[in-house]
């Protein structure tokens, strides 16, 4: 009797470490976005937040249908759940050729995620080790926020349209 | 015999243990909640406070004008001067110290948009070994921590002020954390209430522990240990013989029920501890032994008094019975003290049996003690009633007779029945022995003798002896 419940104690607890164990991290960036749309090509002057490096961005098909409203007088951007935008980080301001990415930096729209931070997840994925970090304190968010008002690169953003915390929109 | 442990130790331990453990834990985790809570409320606000100061801070510094900064924290400073607030560089230096920061910005507009400062701060603060403060630098993140200095508790916030794109046109990209805002809070005041707080839950803790295990205790001992412990006396009096202390317990609940129960027990034990005075000690023996029956050698002796029929007649019953009851316990004391047992009584008879050395002749000094008190006493003890006694000896049946609900322990045969008819023809105060025992104790006793009856169940006279007095 005695060593039926000890048996069952150690099963018990198997079951208990085995369902502790780590689960397998999903990958969130896909590796396919460089046949995806691209929104900006030649950003070759440094930014703060992604400081002195060439850059490329890139959005996928979902991002396409970004909705464009006017609602009492202003422009407001609504990329749809599930965009993903993915901006290529080079070494240097003026990569060679042949110079490949070395980290990138994502915004996926994913509302409901516990860590997404105005509707979007924040990450930044380092090409060397394939980790994916996601950013869920003010950091890019705050930077971000700017896109909606104007703002000193691309179009300006003249009129202050609402762009989703998007610097370069996705135009057709 | 293992050594008695008292019940009252495990009881007052039982109650101290279960107290401190029950409220203790209470009052651990209720205290223990409220500083929690004290605490995250506290923090709450600080990061609440920071948060509101950093918008306000961007805000302030958008028409370009930074210094503006430097008023809104002294204007704060002055409404809550448990607060201070500080700019620093992402260097670490204290910012609005030089004219650094003026000199780039007028070199990026390419003009003197800013107005130099005459004289630069003194005393600058420069937190750049602040290895937090460096962290929060790095890590582009919200660093909070408390620490102590000079015997006050702060509580500090360091949150990077970015560089946003519209920073940029006066202060360059080359950044990505323009500086750093520090927030700091005296929270000496919180945790002063914190401890307060413990040593209040502590103190009202030991109160009520004392207070209730005074009440439990008492509760306990009056309730159940105090009685309890009072059956237990009653029963060891019980023990040693004496029947006269009852339980009392004025309880109307189990152990009440329990001390009557026990009363209606030593009752019933005094009762018949009463009549086992009267039952003999071989019908004891035997009813323990559940003997059915043996043959042995015993001296009978029957002593009846003469006339109680008549005498009985003009009495009240009460004094009747009281009567007959010390006349039988007299001589039952006679003939215990002897060495006798009382097999019976019959009415007003005793039938007496005595078995093992000089039978004989503890029977007839039994019987001899007897009639000379009863004849002695004139009236006074035993209103002037008369014995007759006759006494046999012989191989008798001895053993349970009856049914099994219901059997006496009785001795049967021709010796018994002699025994009995020698007691019939004794006259008041006359003691008559068979020539059995007239040949046991002849040189003991003087006789007269020696007569010839003639009795029931036998054909011849029988030679029987009258017992005179013992012969020293
Ligand atoms: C200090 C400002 C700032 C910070 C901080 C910042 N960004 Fe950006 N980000 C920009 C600017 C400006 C652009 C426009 C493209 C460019 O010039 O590189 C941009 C572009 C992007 C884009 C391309 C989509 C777009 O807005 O056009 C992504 C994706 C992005 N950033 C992700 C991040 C992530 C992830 C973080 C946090 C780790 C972050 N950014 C922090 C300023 C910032």
């Amino acid at each position: 009797m005695k060593h039926r419940i000890f048996l069952t104690v150690i099963a018990i607890s198997l079951i208990f470490i085995s369902s502790c164990k780590k689960k397998e991290v999903k990958q969130l960036v896909p590796d396919d976005y460089k046949g995806w749309a691209m929104t900006a090509t030649e950003l070759t002057y440094p930014i703060p937040g992604h400081e002195s490096h060439y850059r490329q961005i890139f959005i996928n098909k979902i991002g396409e249908n970004v909705k464009i409203e006017k609602k009492n007088g202003r422009v407001y951007y609504d990329y749809p759940r599930g965009t993903i935008i993915v901006k290529e980080i080079y070494p240097t301001l003026e990569p060679k050729k042949g110079d490949k990415p070395i980290s990138l930096s994502v915004m996926i729209k994913d509302p409901d995620n516990p860590l997404s931070r105005d509707k979007w997840l924040w990450i930044v994925k380092n090409l060397k080790t394939g980790k994916e970090k996601v950013i869920d304190y003010e950091f890019c968010f705050d930077c971000h926020a700017n896109a909606n008002e104007p703002y000193p690169y691309g179009d300006g953003n003249k009129n202050g349209d609402f762009r989703d915390y998007v610097y370069f929109p996705y135009r057709k | 015999m293992n050594e008695v442990r008292p019940i009252t130790r495990t009881v007052n331990l039982i109650i101290i243990l279960s107290l401190t453990l029950g409220l203790g834990l209470t009052i651990v985790y209720f205290s223990y909640n409220q500083n929690v809570t004290l605490k995250t409320t506290t923090r709450g606000n600080l990061h609440q406070q920071a948060d509101l100061l950093y918008q306000s801070i961007k805000n302030a510094m958008l028409p370009g004008n930074a210094p503006n900064a430097v008023s809104l924290f002294s204007d704060i400073k002055d409404i809550n001067p448990s607060y201070e607030i500080m700019l620093f560089r992402a260097h670490g230096v204290q910012a609005f110290s030089d004219n650094a920061t003026i000199e780039t910005v007028n070199k990026n507009l390419d003009r003197q948009k800013f107005k130099l400062r005459s004289s630069p701060l003194e005393n600058v603060i420069d937190i750049s070994g602040d290895t937090r403060f460096k962290n929060s630098v790095a890590q582009r993140k919200t660093v909070a921590f408390e620490a102590s200095e000079s015997g006050r508790h702060f509580f500090t916030i360091y949150k990077p002020l970015l560089n946003l794109p519209k920073c940029t046109k006066c202060h360059g990209s080359d950044h990505t954390v323009r500086g750093v805002i520090k927030i700091s809070s005296d929270i000496t005041p919180v945790l002063d209430k914190q401890r307060i707080n413990l040593a209040i839950s502590g103190l009202i803790f030991i109160v009520v522990v004392f207070i209730l295990t005074v009440i439990l205790t008492r509760f306990f001992h009056r309730k159940i240990i105090n009685p309890v412990k009072h059956i237990g006396e009653v029963c060891i009096s019980v023990t040693n013989g004496n029947f006269s202390n009852r339980v009392s317990i004025p309880n109307r609940d189990e152990i009440g029920v329990l001390g009557e129960t026990v009363n209606r027990m030593v009752e019933g034990l005094y009762e018949r501890f009463q009549l086992s005075k009267f039952v003999s000690s071989s019908t004891i023996q035997s009813i323990r032994n559940k003997d059915r029956g043996a043959r042995a050698e015993i001296a009978i002796l029957f002593s009846d008094i003469r006339s109680f029929t008549a005498f009985s007649e003009n009495l009240p019953p009460e004094e009747v019975v009281e009567r007959l009851n010390g006349i039988l316990s007299f001589q039952t004391d006679i003939i215990h003290r002897n060495g006798g047992d009382v097999d019976k009584y019959v009415g007003d008879e005793v039938v007496a049996l005595f078995s093992g050395e000089e039978k004989e002749y503890r029977a007839c000094k039994s019987a001899l003690e007897i009639q000379q008190e009863v004849e002695a006493d004139a009236g006074k003890r035993f209103g002037g009633l008369h014995l007759g006694i006759g006494i046999n000896a012989g191989e008798v049946i001895l053993g349970m007779i009856g049914s099994e609900e219901r059997a006496d322990f009785t001795v049967i045969g021709d010796h018994v029945n002699f025994a009995s008819r020698l007691c019939d023809a004794a006259k008041p105060g006359q003691v008559i022995i068979s020539e059995n025992i007239y040949n046991m104790v002849k040189d003991r006793f003087k006789l007269s003798s020696p007569y010839k009856i003639k009795v029931k169940g036998k054909e011849n006279y029988q030679k029987v002896f009258i017992l005179e007095e013992r012969v020293e």
